[in-house]
């Protein structure tokens, strides 16, 4: 658990239904992480360029930027990041090209929120 | 998506073929009879499995409910089609019901099912499957009035079907078909969208009744309770879509009060609600919030003007400081908007509610001037008499009384709770209305919940299923038979060894549940779901770790339970201004399984079993299971046939009970012989476990009671139709697989009927046991039921009485207590042949249950 860091994990999370969002933030800020959340992808990114953060948890679907130039543009900002997305709508291709841009775990809807919370946790750890 | 019309063009045009190749062979039956149990699961597993969805514990989305959907209904058209293959197309009507709960299920995910229903509902008709056309505020009343019993003025709502109506009425949906297209656009014109929803607002406040709907409204006024009034008045307020829509635009929907309780009236009132949909700030906040869905629609709520000697509003805990725990009461003299708008003088009233509730302050200011009814309509401020001048406004045992139901309102809700209350000029307290209290929010809340284990003494962690997400505390409250719950006490955390269906009677006043074997998708775990109560099933050993009145704080949100109470965990809980499980794509799925899952056809023995009143897909399937296991019934008339498919055998057992065994794969072990089997070849787990109960020793006597002239007359008179439609006569058939039985017992004017499912997982296992029997006048008939429901009931199961029927059910349970169940009920058979000319008084029915429960079952002993 990241309950004994010290220095907070910096969490960047982009759904564009807010309430997921409101969701989720509970559920990491709970855990410890420092969670900013976004429903507009274009805003997460242009707070990505200025801000400093390490993991990454966008949904695929969205207007603006989906969740493969998230990926890449979280991965251009910042090489060490963990990008994790999650997905309704999942082909084995898109799931390709996510792992081939260095997307550190593709998650297909519907998942229990704790398998989230253990992926978030393993790019916790992979990235201290 | 699938059209649903492709689907069933697709698999019922299949249908002929399998029709085709229909032998008049057993075994071709049994196959399809498979079949049909078969699609059933499959159904079932779905509904489930969305079920589960909702327990807060899951992220999806709306492509998860289409697909589901897609599945579903291929699932039901296929268990449709088994049945019709069965039973030579008996049930090809069912097609049409098929089509109606399906069309109904597409409007919903088009988001369109506002349109169906009646225009006009009475407030106390208000149910779940009206929930759609009725919006948030009445839909939250009619569970006040339904669940707690609490009292609210008399009303009616205005549904969304007649907003519809309405707009069809005026020709105006062009016009709003334009607005709702400019809002849903990613270009935005900000002036086009304000020119088209001013044109319609106007257009609106000159719109003509549909003629129809003045008399729906005339119709809903007669069934109003008007007591003594000789001039009764209404009040009509918006009742939106959404209940978070209701939240935030308190105040933008318009509502009028104080309505001449005539048609027209109304008519005018409701216009101006329906004008303010197209309200500026609602176009932005459906524009930008709900970025264009969500349904452009609303209802109105009506419901009588109380003529009020108090009124204000009671928050359970106090908006200002969260943490003093006290109950506060606001009001003044007359009716309550002088409170709301915070213009006059008001009483405020505090009430601590720890050990027990009492009055910790009055603060009694100067009341001059009030609002009252104004004769000509809506309200107008007029002078309080001097000597009310400096009264409080509630009398002491008012102010208990309103902080009682405030805290029943706060337990049932879930979260602390805004209440509108009124006093009427009869001195009667009554709920105008109860929503979730808006707390300033709490920045960075969660910080607070970092280092709580260390903080608290942990009870149990990481153990357990969460069916329901959620925090509740209070104190522990074990609950081990059905007498446990009849003392529990309000805001308790309800502890059992195993999930029960039974629990709904008590979740709207505990305050978490925690049980030790059980499965999120239970029908327990539903009715959580349903009532929003924080549920962890299948927590390791927690009854050797809690007592009775111990206080622990449930977080069903990280499986954990703490010692005492975690004030932390509940701020956190508090101070959510909305509820965050309520996505839009949740709010579509809750929808969708309103339209799926309840079963409303419970009893084949009751009237409505009939197939057109089913409205749910688990309706239908229901109604096939029963159809399909009655066609296997009626083929127990025909030995001969059954002897020739094989696969049926005389039993052979010590007792005279005459059973024929279909096996169907697995229920009688290989070497039995072609023609009879012992019980030593029964291999099915749940009937052997009745066979062992009905050949205990002591459970069969075999010397036959005497049945009187006169009663064997009353009961060829009495007896219900389908006894005597000979539907069940001829031997006594037992349908079995490994895991399931079918039983059907005659044993001389008593019919049994057990229905069981018994294998190594639990959420697949049931027990349904019918009795109905005849033979003896009808006083002793209802003494003799009401033994079997009091015998039952003893063994937890879930009892229904009707005349001298009982039917009981159980589900969700380890392989090992069903078993010990069904032996109880074989035993409970072979006792209830003896009791026919027993039952001479009331008293009797306690002696035999304890002679029962005792192991006693010779009744001829006295």
């Amino acid at each position: 658990m990241t309950e004994s860091a010290t220095q907070p994990i910096r969490l960047v999370i982009i759904d564009d239904e807010p309430i997921v969002g409101k969701r989720l933030k509970q559920v990491f800020s709970k855990m410890g992480f420092d969670v900013e959340i976004f429903t507009n992808s274009l805003a997460a990114v242009q707070f990505m360029e200025k801000n400093p953060f390490d993991i990454v948890v966008t949904d695929f679907k969205m207007e603006e930027l989906d969740g493969m130039d998230v990926l890449r543009e979280a991965k251009r900002i910042n090489p060490g990041a963990r990008v994790i997305i999650i997905t309704g709508y999942a082909s084995p291709e898109t799931a390709k090209e996510a792992f081939k841009n260095g997307v550190f775990d593709f998650m297909v809807k519907p998942f229990r929120l704790e398998e989230l919370k253990e992926a978030v946790l393993r790019a916790a750890k992979a990235s201290t | 998506m699938v059209f649903f019309q492709e689907i069933f063009d697709r698999i019922r045009g299949g249908l002929s073929s399998v029709q085709g190749g229909h032998e008049e062979s057993i075994k071709a039956k049994f196959e399809q009879f498979k079949k049909v149990l078969r699609s059933n699961q499959v159904a079932l597993e779905i509904i489930a499995d969305m079920g589960e969805k909702l327990s807060g514990d899951y992220i999806f989305d709306k492509r998860y409910i289409e697909e589901s959907y897609e599945k579903l209904s291929e699932a039901v058209l296929k268990s449709v089609n088994a049945l019709n293959a069965l039973c030579d197309n008996k049930y090809k009507d069912l097609y049409e019901v098929y089509d109606r709960v399906t069309r109904h299920l597409l409007e919903i995910l088009k988001q369109r099912e506002d349109r169906n229903g009646p225009p006009v509902i009475p407030l106390k008709a208000v149910t779940r499957s009206n929930n759609a056309i009725v919006g948030g505020k009445a839909k939250h009343l009619a569970k006040i009035i339904r669940d707690l019993e609490l009292p609210v003025p008399d009303g009616f709502v205005i549904t969304t079907r007649a907003y519809h109506d309405v707009i069809a009425y005026s020709g105006l949906a062009p016009k709003i078909d334009k607005l709702e297209g400019l809002i849903a656009s990613p270009v935005i014109d900000s002036h086009e969208i304000e020119d088209l929803r001013r044109e319609i607002q106007r257009e609106i406040s000159r719109l003509d009744p549909p003629p129809r709907l003045l008399d729906d409204i005339a119709g809903a006024l007669e069934q109003m309770d008007f007591k003594d009034m000789d001039r009764p008045h209404l009040a009509v307020r918006s009742s939106a879509q959404e209940e978070d829509m209701d939240f935030s635009f308190a105040g933008q929907f318009d509502t009028v009060l104080n309505v001449r309780a005539r048609p027209n009236d109304i008519f005018l009132a409701y216009r101006k609600v329906m004008a303010s949909l197209f309200g500026k700030h609602v176009i932005e906040y459906r524009r930008t919030v709900l970025e264009g869905e969500g349904q452009m629609s609303i209802a109105a709520l009506c419901q009588l003007m109380v003529n009020a000697r108090s009124s204000g509003v009671l928050f359970t805990i106090d908006p200002l400081d969260s943490q003093s725990e006290d109950i506060v009461i606001v009001g003044n003299w007359g009716q309550g908007e002088a409170v709301v708008d915070g213009k006059m003088p008001t009483d405020t009233f505090r009430v601590s509610r720890k050990g027990g509730l009492k009055i910790v302050s009055r603060q009694v200011s100067r009341k001059k001037e009030a609002l009252y009814l104004s004769a000509v309509g809506g309200l107008e401020k007029k002078n309080v008499p001097e000597e009310l001048w400096d009264k409080p406004c509630l009398s002491d045992e008012e102010v208990i009384h309103l902080a009682g139901m405030g805290l029943r309102l706060e337990n049932y809700f879930k979260r602390p709770q805004d209440v509108e209350w009124v006093v009427n000029l009869r001195d009667e307290l009554l709920i105008l209305q109860s929503r979730g209290l808006l707390l300033k929010e709490q920045d960075h809340i969660e910080r607070s919940l970092l280092n709580l284990d260390e903080k608290y003494e942990i009870i149990s962690k990481g153990e357990g299923l969460t069916a329901q997400q959620g925090i509740g505390c209070g104190p522990v409250k074990i609950v081990r038979t059905m007498k446990d719950l009849e003392d529990i006490p309000e805001g308790a955390v309800l502890v059992s060894p195993r999930d029960m269906s039974k629990f709904v009677q008590v979740m709207k006043k505990v305050s978490a549940i925690v049980t030790e074997v059980g499965t999120p998708v239970s029908h327990m775990a539903t009715i959580c779901r349903e009532l929003g109560v924080p549920c962890l099933v299948n927590v390791k050993d927690i009854l050797s770790k809690v007592h009775d009145g111990m206080i622990v704080t449930v977080d069903a949100e990280d499986q954990k339970i703490y010692k005492g109470k975690v004030k932390e965990l509940l701020a956190y809980r508090n101070s959510r201004a909305m509820n965050v499980f309520e996505s839009r794509d949740f709010r579509l799925l809750r929808r969708f399984l309103n339209a799926v899952a309840p079963l409303n056809l419970v009893d084949p023995l009751i009237e409505d079993f009939k197939m057109e009143n089913c409205e749910t897909y688990h309706d239908i399937l229901r109604f096939i299971h029963e159809k399909a296991v009655q066609e296997l019934i009626a083929l127990g008339k025909d030995e001969k046939r059954l002897l020739k498919g094989n696969i049926t055998r005389r039993l052979e057992l010590s007792i005279p009970a005459g059973i024929l065994c279909v096996d169907l794969g697995g229920g009688i072990s290989e070497d039995a012989p072609q023609d009879h089997c012992e019980l030593k070849h029964i291999t099915s787990i749940p009937f052997r476990a009745l066979l062992k109960g009905m050949t205990a020793p002591g459970v069969w006597h075999t010397q036959v009671m005497d049945v009187s002239l006169r009663d064997m007359v009353s009961s060829m008179i009495n007896a219900p139709t389908d006894a005597l439609d000979g539907q069940y006569s001829g031997h006594n058939i037992a349908i079995i697989t490994r895991e399931y039985v079918n039983l059907s017992l005659r044993f001389g004017y008593h019919f049994n009927i057990v229905d069981a499912y018994c294998s190594d997982f639990p959420r697949d296992n049931h027990i349904y046991f019918r009795f109905l029997g005849g033979a003896t006048d009808l006083t002793k008939r209802s003494r003799r039921a009401r033994l079997i429901a009091e015998i039952l009931r003893a063994y937890d199961l879930n009892v229904k009485t009707k005349g001298d029927v009982v039917t009981a059910r159980l589900g969700n349970m380890q392989r090992k207590d069903m078993e010990y169940i069904l032996d109880i009920l074989g035993r409970l058979i072979g006792f209830t042949r003896q009791l026919d000319v027993h039952m001479e008084n009331d008293a009797q029915i306690d002696r035999y249950l304890q002679a029962f429960l005792n192991g006693q079952y010779d009744v001829s002993i006295r």
